[in-house]
């Protein structure tokens, strides 16, 4: 499964919940996909896009909150797992593309490369609802699920490296002022 | 009026609704009162970083947030701190109980304690310090203020002469 056909199926699930995308390849091909006035892109603050997330679903509880994490991110940050599971907030979903490599800074293996499992990582932290993705077919059915039914979620998805060259113009704060009055009117 | 009960107020007249902090005995009392009002959300978090980033969020969907740490945690705050709050211009009151200065009685916590309002200037966190009680409500107030109008973090830092420090048991 391509990075970019996932989202691109998550996005024709979606209406205007907001999509928080990790610095490197995710914001590339969040992008890419679909530049749409909900999605919040990074640059950088590695690893903090879960906990980002978790912060929108508790302030915007009538929102669904997605995050679109990667392996390297995560692994920077596997407390948010642990404060993800005690707060329970029902709309979260968590959703990591693992490509077992640190891509955007040039390929180097990951821990995940190794055989390090994220899914079970989220499921010993007790998150409630955790699925496993290698195909669309497989990550259209849970991202669905995950879209209509309480979470918090968390769907750990195996991507191909491959990440879109689109060239996205590194302007945070017009970002963020787009994504706070996106999100403003939006409701689930 | 005690300075957790000053702070309390001066954080509920701003609007600030959600507390996230990482546990530390000397903000304990400020930290219980907050806790036992409806009025705020308190969320401990695993590290400072995680903190400044779920408050981030927060700030997105329309909360204002706290961060309430002591200041060993400000160097695991950094990054986000940086490339997130300051980057994207995004309001965040730290509350910091002062490490490593005055009275420390671990040495390993004073070269970032004495490093703090250097790397807070660098940074272009603009900084305040309260020593006396009296001044608590009125620099976190204005401090508060300072944050949102700006929508750049402000950190307030509580010495060891208002909060009595970090003491062995």
């Amino acid at each position: 499964m391509k990075r970019i056909d996932a989202i691109h199926a998550l996005l024709q699930m979606l209406d205007r919940q907001p999509v928080l995308s990790n610095l490197g390849a995710n914001t590339y091909d969040l992008y890419a996909a679909a530049d749409r006035q909900e999605n919040f892109y990074m640059w950088g603050a590695m690893g903090s896009v879960s906990s980002i997330g978790l912060g929108l679903a508790l302030a915007r509880p009538d929102l669904r909150v997605i995050v679109l994490d990667g392996d390297g991110s995560l692994l920077m940050n596997l407390g948010s797992l642990a404060t993800i599971s005690t707060q329970r907030p029902v709309n979260l979903v968590h959703i990591v593309f693992d490509n077992r490599m640190y891509e955007t800074t040039g390929g180097q293996p990951t821990h995940t490369a190794a055989g390090i499992n994220l899914a079970s990582i989220a499921r010993a932290a007790g998150l409630p609802a955790v699925r496993e993705a290698s195909d669309l077919k497989s990550f259209g059915d849970a991202a669905l699920a995950a879209l209509r039914e309480p979470g918090p979620w968390f769907i750990l998805a195996t991507v191909e490296p491959g990440t879109s060259t689109a060239q996205i113009p590194r302007r945070p704060v017009c970002y963020k002022d787009r994504f706070m009055s996106g999100i403003e009117k939006a409701q689930r | 009026m005690d300075w957790p009960e000053q702070i309390s107020q001066a954080l509920k007249q701003n609007k600030v609704e959600i507390i996230a902090h990482v546990p530390d005995e000397v903000t304990g009392s400020l930290l219980g009162l907050l806790e036992a009002d409806p009025a705020f959300t308190v969320i401990c978090v695993t590290r400072e970083e995680e903190g400044v980033a779920l408050l981030a969020g927060a700030y997105l969907g329309g909360k204002r947030g706290a961060l309430i740490f002591q200041g060993s945690g400000l160097g695991n705050a950094l990054n986000a701190l940086g490339s997130l709050a300051v980057a994207a211009q995004i309001p965040i009151l730290l509350i910091i109980s002062e490490r490593g200065r005055r009275g420390e009685i671990n040495p390993v916590q004073v070269p970032l304690g004495r490093a703090t309002p250097q790397i807070l200037e660098a940074l272009g966190i603009q900084a305040f310090w309260v020593s006396a009680q009296d001044d608590a409500a009125d620099v976190v107030d204005s401090g508060a203020r300072l944050t949102f109008s700006t929508t750049l973090p402000v950190a307030v830092l509580l010495t060891p002469a208002l909060t009595g420090g970090k003491r062995w048991k």
